[in-house]
C-alpha cells in the first residue's frame, strides 16, 4: 500500500543553541509532498532550506515537530531503520557532489547497492546499467578527479539513484556547475521525475531549476512564506 | 506503508570492509607508507632483539660461553612500541578529519556507525601486519648482522626453524593487535560523526 502524499512535515522546528542565543533554523513547517512531485526549496540563505533538506532526509533531528516519509514517523525510527531509509528510500544529491575519491565512477555507484545486500557482481551490472542510462557509459573506471564537474555530479544522480529510491533530495545540485553543464543536469533530474515518477525535492535558488518544477516553497527566516504552482 | 515483516537491514561484511580499505591503502599510499614503516620499525626493533638473544644462546649451548642481552634495551623496545602507536593514533585521526565529508557521504547511503568503525580498524589492521611482516624481516637481518661477526653467520642455521617462524608469527599479531589498538580511539569518533556536520565540515 502506498500513500498518495510521500513526504508530509507537521508543525516542524528546530532550533539551534548558539551561545546564549536561540536560532531558529526552521520555524513551524507544514507541507505535505506527492508522490512523483517535483518540489523547490527557494529562499535567502538561512532561510532554512538546508535544514529542511537535512531534516527531510532524516539526516537531522527535529526540535519538535515531524517528519513522515511514506507515512512513518521518521523520528520513531532505531539506527537500523533509518540507515535503511536513507540507503533505499532517499537518494541524495549533494552541491559538491561528495564522491569516494578513492573509488572508480563505477564502484561509486555501486557502494550504495552493497548497503543494500546486493550481491557485488549484480551491483556492479546494475551501477553499469544507471551510469549508461545518465550518459557516462564510457566513464566506468574514471576516478572522481579524472572527471569534469558535470561528469562528477552525474555520477553523484547515479548514485542516488542505486537502490531505486522513491525519493531525490538534492542541494543546490546545480551550486557548482556553469550554465550550461546545469541545464543538462537540471534536464537529467527532471526527466527521471518524469519518466520514472521520482519524487524530486531541491533546495536551490538556480532560477532555471525553480522554472521547472510542480511547485515552489518559497522560505523565509525558517518559515513557508508562500507556496507557488510551476 | 511497507509491512512490519520486511526486515529493514542494511549490510556490510568484512569482505567488503577489507576492499574499500584496500582501496583507501592503494590511494593514499603515502600515509599508508608512514604508518607502515612505524609498526615496521618498532617491530624490527623488538624482533632483532629477541633473535639477538635467540642467536645468543643457541651459541652459548654450542660453544659454552655465555652471551646475553641486557635488560634495558626491552625497556626501549618497550618505548619504542608505545612511540609507534602514538604516532599511528595521530595519522588515523588526520585520516578521520580528511574523511570528515566522505563518512557523512557513507552514512547518508546506509553505513550505520559500526561500519565507519569497521572500515577504518580494518584499514589499520592491514596496516600492522604488514609493518609487523617488513618488520620481522629487517628485525632478523639486523640480528644476524650484529651477532654474526661473533657467532659466524650460519648461526641462523643452527636456530630451529619452528622458533623463527613462532617469533614471527607472535611478532606480526602483535603489530597487527597494536596498530588496531592505536585506531580504536580515531575510528571511534569517526563512527559517532553525524551526517550533517560531517557533510558540512570543509578543509
Amino acid at each position: 500500500m502506498s500513500y498518495d502524499t510521500i513526504i508530509e512535515l507537521r508543525k516542524l522546528l528546530r532550533h539551534y543553541q548558539m551561545g546564549d542565543e536561540t536560532v531558529k533554523a526552521l520555524d513551524g513547517v507544514d507541507l505535505e509532498i506527492k508522490r512523483g512531485e517535483y518540489v523547490s526549496l527557494v529562499g535567502p540563505s538561512g532561510s532554512g532550506k538546508t535544514t529542511l533538506f537535512n531534516l527531510i532526509g532524516g539526516l537531522d533531528k527535529p526540535t519538535n515537530g515531524s517528519v513522515f516519509i511514506d507515512g512513518v514517523d521518521i523520528a520513531q525510527l532505531d539506527a537500523y531503520e533509518l540507515a535503511w531509509l536513507r540507503c533505499r528510500k532517499i537518494g541524495y544529491i549533494f552541491q559538491t557532489f561528495n564522491l569516494i575519491q578513492v573509488l572508480t565512477a563505477l564502484e561509486n555507484v555501486a557502494l550504495p547497492t552493497v548497503f543494500a545486500g546486493i550481491p557485488r557482481e549484480e551491483g556492479l551490472k546494475k551501477a553499469e546499467k544507471i551510469l549508461k542510462s545518465v550518459g557516462l557509459g564510457d566513464r566506468l573506471q574514471h576516478r572522481p578527479l579524472e572527471l569534469s564537474a558535470g561528469q562528477q555530479q552525474r555520477v553523484a544522480i547515479a548514485r542516488a539513484l542505486a537502490n531505486d529510491p522513491a525519493i531525490l533530495l538534492a542541494d543546490e545540485p546545480t551550486g557548482n556547475l556553469d550554465l550550461n553543464t546545469g541545464m543538462e543536469i537540471i534536464d537529467l533530474l527532471h526527466g527521471l521525475n518524469k519518466t520514472r515518477g521520482l519524487t524530486l525535492v531541491a533546495a536551490t535558488h538556480d532560477l532555471k531549476m525553480i522554472k521547472a518544477s510542480d511547485r515552489i516553497i518559497w522560505l523565509r527566516d525558517g518559515q513557508v512564506e508562500k507556496v507557488e504552482r510551476g | 506503508m511497507s509491512s512490519v515483516e520486511e526486515v529493514h537491514r542494511v549490510t556490510f561484511t568484512v569482505r567488503d570492509a577489507i576492499r574499500l580499505g584496500i582501496d583507501y591503502i592503494k590511494r593514499r599510499f603515502q600515509r599508508t607508507i608512514i604508518n607502515v614503516s612505524s609498526i615496521a620499525l618498532a617491530n624490527s626493533f623488538l624482533s632483532s632483539l629477541i633473535l639477538t638473544d635467540l642467536f645468543f644462546k643457541t651459541y652459548s649451548q654450542l660453544e659454552t660461553t655465555s652471551l646475553s642481552v641486557e635488560a634495558y634495551q626491552y625497556w626501549l623496545v618497550f618505548v619504542a612500541l608505545i612511540v609507534s602507536i602514538v604516532g599511528i593514533t595521530n595519522a588515523m585521526l588526520i585520516a578521520v578529519y580528511e574523511r570528515y565529508n566522505e563518512i557523512g557521504t557513507m552514512k547518508c547511503i546506509g553505513a550505520l556507525d559500526q561500519h565507519i568503525m569497521m572500515l577504518f580498524l580494518v584499514e589499520s589492521s592491514i596496516q600492522g601486519l604488514s609493518g609487523g611482516v617488513i618488520g620481522y624481516i629487517l628485525g632478523v637481518l639486523a640480528a644476524l648482522v650484529s651477532t654474526g661477526m661473533t657467532t659466524g653467520f650460519d648461526i641462523i642455521l643452527k636456530v630451529p626453524i619452528s622458533t623463527i617462524l613462532f617469533y614471527f608469527v607472535g611478532t606480526t599479531l602483535l603489530s597487527g593487535i597494536l596498530s588496531v589498538i592505536a585506531s580504536l580511539y580515531p575510528a571511534w569518533r569517526a563512527s559517532k560523526l553525524r551526517p550533517v556536520e560531517a557533510l558540512r565540515y570543509e578543509l
